[in-house]
């Protein structure tokens, strides 16, 4: 047993050591298994993070209300009546003034230019009173200052203002034909929210024509707990036809179809990209067996087992994958870590979201690039542990 | 024995590797066929529009709608042919996620200025007559079994009607078939009237218009003039081409030609690697045999082909197979993705820049080695072991 063991460390770091004589061959593998590992890795980062913004978008304590059936922000529609109904409903949390912490919006679709590509894009025009950013927590002014009640000035996310032209710090912008002075610019936390344009609510009803109403309204609840309550609350008044959900809930059901497209797409594309690379790692390795046949058979005739011929053969691919399955990660943390990249979300607006790399996503990356190294050495080590003792005395 | 058999021999001559180099080819063309024509679908919007239709929304954004008073006056503007008009629904059947295309249109405009939407004269004629009927897409027939004369209950999920339901019934009255491959017919499309009739909200208004030119040489003062009408109104509008409008939606959806490209680019970068490295090794251990070619008198241009030929027919077998599966795939997938994606068909157009591909790969793997092989010294390479 010990005696195997030498001879696969010996067998081994004699495989190792005579890579750079097959040097561009096992470049090659190494570089195919690189963009192998890199495209998947692309692929999953970018699911992850649009998963992870539209997931870590509202809280489980915040309620939000919409329209019966309507599904998203835009399709909805509540009245001024409605909203009266709801500032008596249980559960809500006061805000220092005595008042419930209640959030009555309007959702309108503009248009953007995006950077990328210069041509139009929907971005969601949200109209907020004073009390959005205390039902939201985690919503803070990074840069200028809010926007004043009743005149036409707007704050926009960080998502936009990276994606989208035009939305300078103090700068003038035209949206839904009127000109707004750009005062602000927030910060929510990497949420969906920072791919929106906040402005009064007040004077955005009066723009729109929409009187009184509005899309969406969010309350802030004591606690989580307290949204059967509000549900049942809603259900027992005939005026109270609306969907109440759990911001949090509302915003994870979106999270799902995109992020899972994009890993239905990524991993097939993977996987069938590393068949490509697993035939030239097997090219690569039969070729070094090959090219080794009277080395191996030599060392059989000297007493050494085809046990160590077998390890010594697929530590050498594995080696060459793994290499390469860490450049890909490499590759693409430098590469595409934190770039920014925006799509079309669920509510038909803009959502910007950063990909994102993590270290779960690069054992995901790293495990293909082992599977490819174990798959492209098995043949080629079972073909050099069976060499025959006659090989040592052919030509080459 | 012909020159072609012989590279035919060399190429088969270690089978294995011969079929895991085409292998690999096979896998980056199956990649770019497959996902090329998903590109084709994404641009079939801008592909197939016609170069004399504009497209007229609400300047501040495309889901806004419009006075339905707009059309009767832009039909006055000189230089158009014909006007017709349609409404988003958010139609839905059954459950929220068995999403829609549905419209409410103009019948007879909107049939006729898309005659690539086409249905058999009977079918026309039993939509035309019947305000409570719809016209459905060949792949949203097939996917929900709707045939001509069920009754179809389509859900809103932004309109409501006067007792509070979000549940139209439509009778079936024809099928759309498209009248060229890259023609999207994954909606249904039913009478506005009746839609105005029963929505509780948004009456008297369009969502958007579509106007047909007498030529597209007149397309910008069109444009132009139909903008220029309603400019400082409440309802400001913006035309644009078919072509520039579809495009604009499609790059909604993000870059996703860069996304394409630089899969396909990682793609054939891998097989690149991988076949021109088998090359090599091929002719490595062929040295002897080389040398002993051209001491027989191949010469030297000879036998620069004779490498360069046998990478050709490598790719060659590899790239058709590849795109042979991409074909036989795009079957599969318009089945699966109907009433999501729009046209999904291989195009002609992907086989040639197929096509185009095989000859670089074949020529960029084949290059080096054959010029190894050219350069040989016979005498040289005959000595060595």
């Amino acid at each position: 047993m010990a005696r195997t063991f030498i001879q696969i460390e010996a067998v081994t770091s004699m495989n190792l050591r005579s890579i750079p004589q097959r040097l561009w061959t096992s470049l090659a593998t190494v570089v195919a298994v690189a963009l192998v590992t890199g495209v998947l890795l692309s692929f999953l980062a970018m699911s992850n993070g649009f998963r992870t913004t539209v997931q870590g978008t509202g809280a489980p304590d915040v309620a939000i209300f919409l329209r019966k059936g309507s599904g998203s922000e835009s399709n909805s529609i509540i009245s001024r009546d409605q909203i009266q109904l709801l500032l008596d409903a249980p559960g809500i949390a006061k805000g220092s003034d005595g008042k419930p912490l209640l959030s009555a919006e309007m959702y309108a679709i503009v248009d953007g230019i995006k950077r990328s590509s210069g041509t139009k894009a929907n971005l969601p025009l949200r109209g907020v009173g004073s009390n959005a950013a205390i039902v939201r927590r985690g919503i803070r002014v990074s840069a200028g200052r809010m926007f004043r009640t009743g005149t036409p000035e707007l704050v926009v996310g960080r998502g936009v203002s990276k994606q989208f032209k035009g939305f300078e710090l103090g700068g003038t912008i035209r949206l839904a034909s009127q000109n707004w002075k750009v005062v602000g610019e927030f910060d929510a936390g990497g949420t969906v929210f920072e791919s929106e344009i906040w402005a009064d609510v007040v004077l955005l009803q009066g723009i729109y024509q929409r009187g009184s109403t509005v899309q969406t309204v969010r309350a802030r609840m004591e606690n989580a707990d307290r949204l059967k309550g509000l549900q049942t609350y809603a259900e027992a008044d005939p005026r109270l036809k609306l969907d109440v959900k759990a911001e949090s809930d509302f915003y994870a059901a979106q999270s799902r179809g995109l992020s899972d497209l994009i890993l239905y797409l990524g991993w097939p594309l993977a996987i069938a990209m590393s068949f490509g690379a697993l035939a030239g790692a097997l090219n690569t390795m039969y070729a070094a067996v090959d090219s080794r046949m009277r080395e191996i058979a030599t060392m059989r005739a000297i007493g050494f087992g085809g046990t160590a011929a077998f390890v010594g053969t697929m530590a050498e691919s594995l080696l060459l994958s793994v290499i390469g399955g860490a450049l890909g990660a490499i590759g693409t943390y430098l590469l595409f870590d934190g770039v920014s990249a925006a799509t079309l979300g669920s509510n038909f607006t803009q959502i910007v979201f950063s990909l994102k790399l993590t270290p779960a996503l690069v054992l995901q990356g790293v495990f293909l690039a082992v599977v490819i190294g174990l798959a492209g050495g098995i043949f080629p080590a079972w073909r050099a542990a069976r060499v025959p003792l006659l090989a040592a005395f052919r030509d080459p | 024995m012909t020159f072609f058999d012989l590279v035919r021999k060399n190429l088969f001559r270690k089978k294995l590797r011969t079929v895991l180099t085409t292998f690999a080819i096979f896998v980056a063309f199956l990649i770019f066929g497959v996902l090329a024509t998903f590109q084709n679908a994404l641009n079939s919007g801008e592909e197939s529009a016609s170069a004399d239709r504009l497209i007229v929304t609400n300047r501040i954004n495309f889901t806004l709608s419009m006075p339905i008073s707009y059309v009767q006056r832009v039909a006055a503007v000189p230089g158009i042919k014909l006007v017709s008009h349609a409404n988003w629904f958010g139609g839905y059947f059954q459950e929220q996620r068995n999403f829609l295309v549905a419209f409410a249109i103009d019948p007879q405009t909107y049939l006729d200025i898309y005659p690539e939407f086409v249905l058999p004269q009977a079918q026309r004629d039993a939509f035309l007559h019947d305000q409570g009927s719809i016209i459905v897409g060949k792949p949203l027939a097939d996917k929900f079994h709707w045939k001509v004369g069920d009754r179809i209950p389509i859900k809103s999920s932004i309109f409501r009607k006067a007792d509070g339901s979000d549940t139209w019934d439509f009778t079936v009255a024809g099928i759309i078939t498209p009248g060229k491959s890259d023609v999207d017919v994954n909606f249904v499309a039913f009478h506005y009237e009746y839609f105005e009739q029963t929505r509780t909200f948004g009456h008297d208004t369009v969502g958007w218009m579509i106007v047909q030119t007498e030529s597209p040489k007149v397309n910008e003062r069109v444009a132009h003039a139909i903008d220029a009408m309603f400019a400082n109104s409440p309802f400001e509008t913006e035309t644009k081409t078919e072509a520039a409008f579809n495009k604009a939606f499609t790059e909604q959806l993000g870059d996703l030609g860069f996304i394409v490209t630089s899969i396909v680019g990682a793609a054939f970068a891998t097989i690149l690697l991988i076949v021109g490295n088998t090359m090599m090794l091929t002719v490595r251990e062929r040295t002897n045999e080389i040398a002993v070619l051209r001491t027989i008198g191949f010469t030297a241009r000879r036998v620069f082909g004779l490498v360069l030929g046998e990478s050709m027919l490598l790719a060659l077998i590899g790239g058709i197979l590849g795109l042979g599966g991409a074909f036989a795939f795009s079957f599969v997938l318009a089945k699966l993705l109907a009433g999501r994606l729009g046209a999904l068909a291989f195009s002609p157009g992907t086989a040639l820049i197929g096509a185009v591909l095989m000859a670089t790969l074949g020529f960029l793997t084949g290059l080096l080695p054959a010029l190894r092989a050219m350069s040989l010294d016979v005498v040289t390479a005959l000595g060595r072991k």
